[in-house]
Parts: structure tokens; sequence; C-alpha cells
């Protein structure tokens, strides 16, 4: 016999299935919907259809969006002879955040790691050769890529595999540097990524 | 670095504070009172791991939820940290005066070299248990080390999966090589960083060797490459690019990695000849404690500190010659931990030495005349 009733056990289930939801979380979350106003629950479930029915990815850079392309993509004041590669949505907005960046990106949407399954196939790599092209870019040529994967083994191979597809069509590609991060005092950086600050230092 | 004392709560079956000589400390007990225990938490302590288990939720006293071992270390004279070590159900935590703490930076607290059994395999077992003695020799010089053999064991995780699934598919050399380019060229690097790490300690241990700490026996260590033989070791990063080059076709009948450091061994002779295949078990254990003892000043030469030496079941692993000329050596360096159920050794160093009887998971210290001084025990608090 279930725990629940039926529909409880159900959405148990279902909030099971999101990521880092564990048992005893799925019931809490379970619970609270029970406890929910009908027009709360509503909102929430209109939410949840809206999300899946409007947001797509673009398809010039595989940003989640609404319009196609993306706010990026058909801006008039990016500089669109720059485009820095990610792995997902969300290292996006930490770039864009900074302000700095007035290039366009191309979101891949993963990184490569064999143990995982996730090969070049599966990374959304066909549509940015295609954006090299002027007459694909607003008659801009793209004169560099920045390569702002992750830095770790995976993000590491990504970078090192599209490098190589990108080279020799003689484009400028470069890698996000790793080190000091600002604002901090050296006491208080982990010894790994005060080693790779020391191995990458500069003249000045 | 000098441990002061233990407090253990719930771990196997102590209880109780122990306040260490700073000397050699000689834990002496009947079996299965729980003397290895107590040296068991010391090297938690230090580790946050156990050198008897994988799982230490284990080492928590049947049926108790929360173990608790603390201790506190004197790096100098005035800088004491007090060091704990929380296993509570699956979790265990870990805190520097009271303060949790990411492990890196706690390892480096207190820093042990551990004669076990489990040891023993560097003389008598396989390559692996040779370069894991490499590879912990060369963190405790240098921690970021540590980062590098993980992201290399990755790699390697990864380029063996590749291998695998090019070998199910109808892939050709070239389609195989762009795809697995990626990942060797992260080994390049990788390779070389371990190979100028364990390379260079390898050259400092030779540096410190007691090559006749035992009297007549002579010990010669060198550092096996896998490539050697194969080209210029000097220009190691051009090596492994060209062998990764030249193996991917073995590499890919094999299904898995055959180029870079996983593959690398320690020589260690004995008398000239192979200590694992030809020396006596009594020359593996001298060997070991000669390799132990050399990984010690190699430690104290880098931070001008000595670590803890562990030495688990003493008369078990050594004969009574080599524990005399042992302990006489490490007299004036570092702070040693024996256990041992033999009362002839005790009487042996009682001069020497801080003695601790055990018994029931309980320890006290004691004197000369073999009466008790002190009981540790005592001073126990519950926490
Ligand atoms: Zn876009």
């Amino acid at each position: 016999m279930l725990e629940y009733a039926e529909p409880v056990t159900k959405l148990i289930d279902e909030f099971k299935r999101l990521p880092g939801v564990g048992n005893k979380s799925a019931q809490r979350l379970a619970f609270h919907v029970l406890r929910m106003p009908e027009a709360d629950v509503e909102r929430f479930i209109e939410a949840l259809q809206e999300v899946k029915r409007r947001i797509i990815f673009c398809s010039v850079c595989n940003n989640l969006t609404d319009v196609d392309p993306c706010r990026f993509c058909s801006s008039t004041n990016r500089d669109r002879s720059m485009i820095c590669i990610v792995e997902e949505p969300y290292n996006l907005v930490a770039i864009e955040k900074t302000r700095s960046y007035r290039g366009l990106y191309h979101v891949l949407h993963g990184s490569l790691s064999p143990i995982r399954g996730i090969g070049p196939d599966d990374l959304h790599l066909t549509n940015l050769l295609t954006r090299f092209r002027p007459e694909n870019n607003d008659g801009v040529e793209v004169r560099e890529v920045i390569l702002a994967t992750n830095p770790n083994t995976e993000g590491e191979a990504t970078a090192n595999y599209i490098s190589r597809l990108i080279k020799p069509l003689g484009i400028r590609v470069t890698r996000i540097a790793m080190g000091m991060p600002v604002g901090s005092d050296l006491e208080y950086v982990d010894e790994v990524t005060m080693d790779k600050a020391l191995a990458n230092r500069h003249e000045i | 670095m000098l441990l002061e004392w233990i407090e253990v709560h719930n771990f196997r079956n102590l209880s109780g504070r122990v306040s260490w000589g700073n000397g050699l400390n000689i834990i002496y007990g009947d079996n299965g009172q729980g003397k290895t225990n107590w040296l068991e938490a010391i090297y938690t302590l230090a580790t946050t791991k156990s050198f008897r288990t994988q799982k230490l939720q284990e080492a928590v006293r049947f049926g108790e939820d929360l173990g608790v071992i603390r201790g506190r270390v004197a790096r100098s004279e005035e800088v004491h940290r007090d060091l704990q070590v929380t296993l509570q159900g699956n979790t265990k935590t870990i805190s520097i005066n009271g303060k949790r703490e990411a492990v890196a930076r706690y390892l480096r607290q207190l820093n042990t070299v551990a004669f076990t059994a489990d040891e023993l395999e560097v003389v008598r077992g396989g390559p692996d248990a040779r370069r894991k003695f490499l590879d912990r020799g060369v963190v405790s010089l240098h921690h970021a080390y540590v980062q590098t053999l993980a992201d290399y064991n990755r790699v390697i995780k990864q380029k063996n999966r590749l291998l695998q699934d090019a070998a199910d598919s109808e892939m050709s050399l070239d389609e195989v090589e762009r795809i697995i380019s990626p990942w060797n060229e992260q080994l390049i690097g990788l390779s070389a960083e371990i190979h100028r790490g364990r390379t260079d300690y390898v050259e400092r241990l030779k540096d410190v060797l007691e090559r006749r700490l035992f009297e007549r026996e002579d010990i010669t260590i060198r550092y096996v490459s896998s490539l050697e033989g194969k080209g210029d070791l000097g220009d190691y990063e051009a090596l492994v690019a060209e062998r990764l080059k030249l193996r991917l076709q073995a590499e890919l009948s094999a299904g898995y990695s055959l180029i870079g450091p996983h593959r690398d061994d320690l020589e260690i002779l004995f008398d000239g000849r192979d200590i694992r295949a030809f020396g006596s078990s009594g020359q593996q254990r001298s060997a070991l404690i000669i390799l132990d003892l050399a990984a010690i000043s190699v430690y104290y030469s880098w931070h001008n500190e000595y670590p803890l030496f562990l030495i688990d079941d003493v008369d078990a692993e050594l004969d009574r010659k080599r524990i005399r000329y042992l302990l006489e050596y490490l007299e004036g360096r570092t702070q040693t931990f024996i256990t041992t159920s033999k009362e002839s050794l005790v009487e042996e160093f009682m001069g020497r030495s801080n003695v601790f009887r055990v018994s029931d998971g309980m320890s006290e210290e004691i004197g000369p005349e073999m009466d008790l001084i002190q009981s540790a025990a005592k001073g126990a608090e519950s926490i």
C-alpha cells in the first residue's frame, strides 16, 4: 500500500525528479502545495507551462529567449566582431553582469564529457560555424572568439576542441584567464588558484 | 609540529583525553584493548581518514550517532590550534579552533607519516602503492599537486571511456584522433607536472636516504618512467605528445590509456636486487622504514618542522634490533607514536619515552616504576 493517497504520492514523485530534491524535500514541497491557496497553485502551473511554451533557444546563439533571434543577437549596439562561448545560459548572465563585455554570445548547453555520454554532436555547435560568414552576421566579420568554458577538465577539453575547429578559419581564439579572485586577500585564496595565478603571471 | 593532546568521544571503544609527550610515545596494552584505536584516532585527526576502513562512520562506537576526535596542535611555542573531526550519521565535519574549515587548509595543520600493515604494499605490492607513496610525498610539499592528480585521473577516466566507445563504433582513426585530442592535450601538460613532481621528489628522497640505517643493508631507489627508452625524457612534453600520437591505434585496441605517469613505478633495490621480488619480509620492512624516514627528512628540510610518525604494532613489523635503531634515530626528531603489546619494549625505553597503558579503550600514563602517575582518562570531559 502507498504511504500517501495516490495524488500526493504522484506529486512527491514529480518533485523528486527535480535536481537536488531528495525524498524529504519532496515531501515537504508536496505538503506545502497542499496548503497553498487554489489561486497560487494556478499561478504556479501557469508559470511552468508558460516557460515551456514561450522560452525557446535562440536560433543564432542558443541562448534562452522568448523572441528569436534573442535580444543580444538582434541588438544594434553590440560588437558583432566578437563571440564569447559559454557552457550554460547562467554563465552568460555572469559575464553580462560585468557590463564590460559588449560582444555576442554562443551557448553550448554543456561541455564534452564522454563518461556522461556527451560528445561534440551533443553540443550546440553546428550553428556556430555559420555565424562566421559575414552575410549571416549583419555583414560584420568575426575577428575574435573568446572561450569562456569552465576551468575544469571538461571545460578545457571543450575549449580545446572548439579552438581546433575555429583556428584554421583565421579567427583569433582566446581563453579566459584563470587566477586570483579580485578584491580578496592573498591569504584567503586556495593553493590551487594561487598556483594557477603564479603560473599565469604577466609582466607589468 | 606537536600533538599536545587528543580527546576522543565515541570513536571505536575510546573515550577520554590523553596528553602526549613530545618525543617517543609508546601505546602499550594487550591485543583487543584499543591500542591501534588511539593511533587511528591520531591518524584520523590529521588526515580526516582512517588507515583501517574506507567508511569512517564505521569507526563511530556501535549504537552511537555522534563520534568526535579533537586535538591540540602546537605549530610553534605560541601558536596552538584545536582541530576537530566530527562524525555524525554519514557526514564528517572538520574544524580549526571551533570554526568549520575546508579540507585543503585543514590538512596542512597536522602532518603524519604512518607505517602500517597497509603501507607495506609499497615494498611488496604493485606499482600503484609506490606511486601513491610518491604522490603523498609530493602533496606534502606542494598542496596544489592534489588538483593536478585529480585532473589527471579525471582526464584518464574520460579518455578511457572515449577509447571504449570508439572501439565499439565504426569510427575512423582520424575521427578518433579528432575527438581524443582535446583530452590528450591536457594529458601532456598534466603528465609533465606529475613527472616533474615525482622525479624531483625522488631526487630529494635520494639525498637523505639513510642507506645503511640497519647495518649492512644498502638501498637504492630510482623513478622509472614508463617512457624510459622511448626517447628524450628531458623534453618530457614532446615525448608524451609523440608517444600519444604513435600509440593511438594501440590504445584503441586496448580500450584504455597506455601512455602517461599512471604506468610509472618506483624501483627499490635492496643490496642491488628488487625488494619486491627478492627481499625477505624483514628487508621489505627495513626498506619501507628507510623510505618513511627519508620522507620525514624531506618534509623537514622543506617546512623546517617534523611531521608525526606513527608505527602500528611495531613488534609485528620489525625485529628488536631494527626497532632499537629506528627509535634511537628518531630521538630528537619526530614526535613518534608506536603501539606494542611487548612489556620488554616498554621496559627498554621507559626512561626515554612516555608510556600509555591501554585497557578497555581507556589510556593511562605510566611512569618509570610502572606505577600510576596520572590517569589520563580522568581528565576527560564528555563533549
Ligand atoms: Zn541569440
